[in-house]
């Protein structure tokens, strides 16, 4: 079972990050449930996320974008893809756009769904 | 050493290399010891350039691009380094990498720096027959067309491989110094114009 961890790092990821240390400060909490409260919290945000997009990708988008730049930077843990591209330009039907610098995070849905 | 020895820019030491063609180094892979366990998740996470799939392969592959290379760095401090030009390229590149980890706060060292393999290539420019050599030479010959295009020579002095195709391309791999790159190439050369085909 993969693990989803990037959305922790989220304004609802650190609240809630934040509540279950202080409840785990004050005793109130089993330091065991909070760590399984947050693997829950990864896979409802992965889920959610991944129910909208595919949904999203299968109703209502029809275009492709390509994206081409200097690749600055990889990275893949926790099978989570990380790239941040230079010079990127997206080019989708109609027209491009150029963007300096743009990072892409990446995961595969199959491992969404599961 | 003469490490940036760009082929035609400098004159050719027929002493070296009586055949008049110098191999170049393609691919030099070494190993080093940093000698310190490794976090290899806090490696992927915090390093540049990094994959790290432990389910495929149990080593972080990272890679820079000056020197042009690529690292596979295990948790047992081991790395192996591939991808160099030359020696000195193939060292400063470990030692970029062993810097890398070092400055993620592992106690990282730089002990028994080896190069394990050097893989040479050159062209002697005249189509070679192959079945003629793989039959004179039939005790260090391996030649199956239908399994591999190129005929495999295992030299005995120096231990090493050659690949050599119809083409009169060659490929020189097992050397741990260049030099018997080197000598492997002048010692099958006068073989190879031995075997040249001659075209219709």
């Amino acid at each position: 079972m993969a693990t989803f961890e990037l959305y922790r790092r989220s304004t609802i990821g650190m609240c809630l990050t934040e509540t279950l240390d202080e409840m785990v400060q004050s005793g109130t909490l089993s330091p065991e449930l909070a760590i399984q409260v947050l693997v829950q919290f990864d896979k409802m945000v992965m889920f959610f996320r991944g129910q909208s997009m595919t949904e999203a990708l299968e109703t209502q988008v029809k275009s492709k974008v390509s994206i081409k730049g200097h690749l600055h930077t990889y990275r893949f843990c926790d099978n989570v893809w990380t790239f941040i591209l230079q010079n990127a330009t997206f080019k989708a039907d109609e027209g491009s756009e150029n963007v300096g610098r743009v990072k892409i995070v990446a995961c595969d849905s199959k491992l969404l769904t599961q | 050493m003469a490490d940036h020895a760009m082929e035609g820019s400098e004159p050719i030491d027929l002493s070296r290399h009586p055949s008049g063609i110098v191999p170049t180094l393609q691919n030099i892979v070494a190993t080093v010891n940093l000698d310190c366990p490794l976090d290899l998740k806090a490696i992927a996470l915090q390093a540049r350039n990094a994959e790290y799939n432990p389910k495929r392969f149990a080593a972080v592959i990272m890679r820079i691009r000056e020197p042009k290379t690529t690292a596979l760095i295990f948790a047992s401090g081991k790395m192996v380094c591939t991808g160099a030009k030359s020696e000195t390229q193939s060292k400063l590149a470990a030692r970029k990498y062993a810097r890398i980890i070092q400055k993620l706060n592992f106690p990282a060292k730089f002990k028994d720096f080896k190069i394990q393999n050097i893989v040479g290539s050159c062209d002697v420019k005249f189509p070679i027959r192959l079945e003629g050599l793989a039959y004179s030479h039939g005790a260090f010959s391996s030649y199956e067309p239908e399994l591999f295009p190129g005929l495999i020579y295992r030299m005995k002095q120096p231990k090493i491989v050659l690949l050599i195709f119809v083409s009169g391309k060659i490929v020189i791999t097992g050397a741990k110094v260049r030099e018997e790159t080197y000598t492997a190439f002048e010692n099958i050369y006068p073989v190879l114009t031995e075997f040249r085909k001659i075209q219709q």
